[in-house]
């Protein structure tokens, strides 16, 4: 169950990934072809990048689901069958403890409870907490930045989610999955 | 403590990019700065907003249209009108096709996995013993990081606050050295053991090789010619090659259709992110290095060694090799550039642009160096050799690149001379 | 304490320097109680990711240009207003004002950070390739600015395609074409040899281009009150340093810009026709202090 939910949102995610790509490629053209008209736009650069940050996030996201990453297997391919099992266990473990760490980060980052005991008014959340993330202005998008900024906790909780999916799977699934 | 954490992590087959965010996590917990935890997640996303990689998902997307497209094919056909009738033809061809190819591939595992699959099966079919095939299809594949356009340069370029197309120009020499070193090589072996007899084409087919190969030449074409020429940035000028190299495999090679474009995308948006979140978690790591002044620390410690630069290069050199042996390519380079650069430049006067040539080429050796070694084993894996059995005909190709790199680490102009 | 201080300048820079001798007497006077690291070129990441810093308290101080400080407090866009300054050391008179001063006192509560004294960097120019005759032919230029809100609204009023780039991309960005002109200070077009690159130097002045120190309100509210004073009085002495420094230097590396044979064309207001009048228009709303900074350089203007 918790698999198959982990599975769907590594889907969501890689769509949403790829759709964005193909927003790089556009964005990155368009400037061209505005240049070379001397027509430039000047917000094009900043959406392409914030394009880029949303697609590595969201795909850094999946790839914990789908085990794709780098990383230095030379010890663990050595041990026997039951040991690697358990290694990969730990490491999957680790990457448990990781995503809760980026959990709470963002949290002392964003500090949802003290924003909605200020009445959303950010003002005063600054005036109590020194946090100044929600005045935080984009240089040419015309958004507030933590808008922008929300994809870390998003990726924190995706992150999560396929991590506890992933530690909780049995065994023998997790061999046929070439994971 | 941290170092200790480091090194289980890594060689825990934790994935490296947290790898680097728990190191980093536990470095600011030992140094009692916690303040820096409000920063964290916040330096990490700003470890991805930088317009110049922005390049690595149009290089991805321009490689995979290539091959997809068969333009891949088209071009090794053409290199095969040069030079393939002389005795060992394959193997001159191999060469230079992979060279045309490092005009194109920012990355030398793709570029290996194209060519493997190109150059090794028609060799072997013409006699050559299949670990020399994927051995030389391997090697040849160095070039890729090394002739512009470069992944390695574009990250290093963006660690170092460095100009990408700068970064590109100081590859151009060192790239063609290598490949210079290669045909030496090749040569060599050549004289020691006969190669198969080469066939030239008929006049017939080779004009029909070239005219075919054409139109994909446009692509290095645009690439360089738009960076050199300022009319595009190196990143704007992979988007402008994945548009030519879309439009090129539909409608003149037919061999691309627009459905497939989804699949493509997605692979495009898998491979980049994984890098990409790697330079992002490097730079959190970076960004604790820094202020925790490690990189003043262990400069204190190298420079009390040497105050010579070549011996300070040739250090970093044996050490580079250490780390390759274990860790590979851009990993690599995200892990070390951080910690090496600031002592090259700060102590010892290093141009930021030999620094980033020498520890680049460095590091890709580590590609092709056991026990560690995703070139080696991307080569084995697509041309169906054991990786002993190429390593036992790739180390003269090692061996030519550690040369060059000697002198690359002595006469700094090689680097810079195309730098102006 | 062991203190840090972060700014995107280069080791050789005035404002390098400056932090670093601000530094070595903050370590004298407290007899070594108190030091300070400086982190340079943009070490510790850019102006908008120190600035978080600060406000963090990772973090100690900073010297910021103001463009970073209005983006998050539009009152400061007044310093930026079209010919405010009439020259160079008029701009050091307008940074000494009271009203400037009195200014910083709202940093804490809208920035989070502590504001101790200005510093500048020369006067705002504008380098293009190709010909540039009139304002008209910097329509649809891509135009390479500091990114923040004024100068934004200026170049957009010319009907040029301001382009937000930090310094060190700006050479690599102008040589491939990225960008085909700049705003920019004589300092950087000579020391950076930009003019190589565009070769038409139009010296408009157009705009003044002031720097804070700045001391997180974080690190600052557990600070005693003798640290604070100490803190004051020596950065302020050095950034007032900084600012004489440009007043001399600015006028020398225009003259040898001139020297360089770059194609050297001096304007005035008027080149930019009405752009200055509809600039003060939408900054009236934006910036409550615009009047009263109009008053304050008339009245220093001598
Ligand atoms: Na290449
Ligand atoms: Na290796």
């Amino acid at each position: 169950m918790l698999h198959r939910i982990s599975k769907a949102w590594a889907r969501a995610e890689m769509a949403g990934a790829a759709v964005l790509a193909v927003a790089i490629t556009g964005l990155v053209l368009l400037n061209v072809v505005t240049r070379a008209m001397s027509a430039s736009i000047f917000w094009v650069d900043e959406a392409a990048i914030m394009s880029m940050t949303w697609m590595t996030f969201l795909a850094a996201s999946a790839a914990v689901h789908h085990g794709h990453s780098v990383s230095v297997t030379l010890f663990t391919d050595m041990l026997p069958e039951g040991a690697a099992h358990a290694a990969q266990r730990a490491v999957d473990g680790i990457v448990l403890g990781f995503a809760a760490l980026m959990l709470w980060l963002c949290w002392r980052w964003f500090l949802p409870l003290d924003l909605l005991r200020a009445g959303f008014d950010t003002g005063a959340f600054q005036g109590e907490t020194f946090n100044f993330i929600y005045a935080e202005p984009t240089l040419t998008l015309g958004v507030r930045k933590f808008w922008l900024w929300l994809i870390m906790p998003l990726f924190a909780l995706g992150v999560t989610l396929h991590a506890v999916a992933n530690l909780t799977r049995p065994w023998n699934a997790r061999a046929g999955a070439g994971a | 403590m941290t170092a200790a954490l480091f090194l289980a992590l890594l060689f825990g087959a934790v994935p490296i990019s947290i790898v680097l965010a728990l190191t980093a996590l536990s470095y600011i917990w030992q140094s009692g700065n916690t303040v820096l935890f409000d920063s964290f997640a916040q330096q990490m996303f700003a470890g991805t907003e930088n317009y110049g990689l922005l390049a690595i998902p149009l290089f991805m997307l321009t490689g995979e249209l290539m091959n997809e497209g068969g333009m891949t094919k088209r071009l090794v056909d053409a290199a095969r009108v040069a030079v393939g009738g002389f005795r060992g033809g394959l193997v001159w061809i191999n060469l230079l096709a992979n060279m045309f190819m490092a005009a194109i591939i920012g990355s030398a595992v793709s570029q290996i996995a194209v060519m493997s699959r190109a150059m090794v099966p028609s060799m072997e079919r013409e006699g050559y013993d299949r670990g020399f095939a994927a051995a030389t299809t391997a090697a040849g594949g160095l070039l890729a990081p090394v002739i512009p356009p470069s992944m390695l340069f574009v990250i290093y370029g963006v660690l170092a606050q460095i100009p990408i197309g700068d970064m590109f120009l100081a590859g151009i020499i060192p790239g063609l050295m290598m490949a210079g070193s290669f045909f030496v090589v090749v040569t060599l072996i050549g004289l020691s053991t006969q190669f198969p007899k080469g066939e030239w084409m008929t006049a017939r087919a080779a004009v029909q090789a070239i005219l075919a190969a054409l139109p994909a030449a446009l692509i290095p074409v645009a690439i360089i010619g738009g960076i050199v020429m300022g009319i595009a940035t190196p990143t704007e000028s992979a988007a402008v090659a994945s548009l030519i190299a879309f439009l090129l495999g539909w409608l003149v090679y037919g061999e691309l259709r627009p459905s497939q474009l989804a699949d493509l995308f997605l692979r495009t948006a898998r491979n980049a992110s994984m890098v990409i979140f790697m330079v992002a978690a490097a730079n959190v790591f970076g960004w604790v290095v820094i202020y925790e002044a490690i990189p003043q620390k262990l400069a204190a410690l190298i420079t009390s060694l040497t105050s010579d630069p070549f011996v300070f290069l040739l250090i970093v050199m044996g050490a580079l090799l250490l780390v390759g042996m274990l860790i590979d390519g851009i990993a690599a380079l995200i892990l070390v550039t951080p910690i090496l650069l600031p002592i090259a430049t700060g102590h010892y006067d290093i141009s930021p642009f030999q620094f980033g040539v020498v520890i680049s080429i460095n590091l890709a050796l580590g590609l092709l160096t056991p026990p560690v070694g995703v070139g080696l084993y991307i080569a084995a894996s697509m041309s169906d050799v054991k990786p002993v059995a190429i390593f036992a005909a790739l180390w003269p190709f090692l061996l030519a690149v550690v040369l060059v790199l000697l002198l690359l680490c002595y006469y700094p102009i090689l680097s810079l001379a195309l730098l102006g | 304490k062991d203190l840090r201080l972060g700014l995107i300048t280069p080791p050789s820079h005035i404002w390098t320097k400056a932090a670093e001798d601000f530094g070595n007497d903050l370590a004298e006077a407290s007899d070594g109680a108190h030091t300070l690291t400086v982190f340079p070129a943009q070490q510790l990441g850019s102006e908008a990711e120190m600035m978080q810093q600060l406000q963090t308290g990772a973090l100690d101080m900073a010297f910021l240009t103001v463009a970073e400080v209005s983006n998050r407090v539009p009152d400061f866009g007044a310093f930026y207003a079209p010919f405010l300054a009439k020259d160079i050391s008029h701009a050091g008179r307008i940074l000494q004002s009271d009203l400037a001063a009195k200014m910083l006192e709202d940093l804490p509560a809208k920035a989070g950070v502590v504001g101790i004294g200005y510093g500048m960097a020369g006067l705002r120019q504008i380098e293009a390739k190709g010909a540039v005759d009139s304002a008209a032919d910097l329509k649809g230029k891509k135009l390479r600015i500091t990114p923040f809100a004024p100068i934004l609204d200026f170049y957009n009023l010319l009907g040029a395609a301001p382009t937000p780039m930090p310094l060190p991309a700006v050479y690599d960005a102008l040589a491939n074409g990225q960008v085909n002109a700049i705003d920019m200070d004589a300092e950087m077009i000579w020391k950076m040899k930009y003019y190589e690159q565009a070769e038409t130097v139009i010296v408009s002045n157009h705009m003044m281009f002031p720097m804070v120190g700045l001391v997180s309100a974080k690190v600052w509210k557990d600070m005693s009150e003798e640290d604070r004073a100490m803190i004051s009085e020596l950065m302020k002495a050095r950034l007032d340093e900084v600012v004489e420094t440009f007043i001399v230097k600015d006028t020398e590396w225009l003259g040898m810009v001139k020297d360089a044979g770059a194609t050297y064309k001096e304007v005035g207001p008027d080149f930019f026709g009405d752009v200055p009048a509809e600039w003060d228009k939408i900054w009236a709303e934006k910036s409550a202090v615009l009047g009263d900074m109009r008053a304050a350089a008339d009245a220093s203007a001598e």
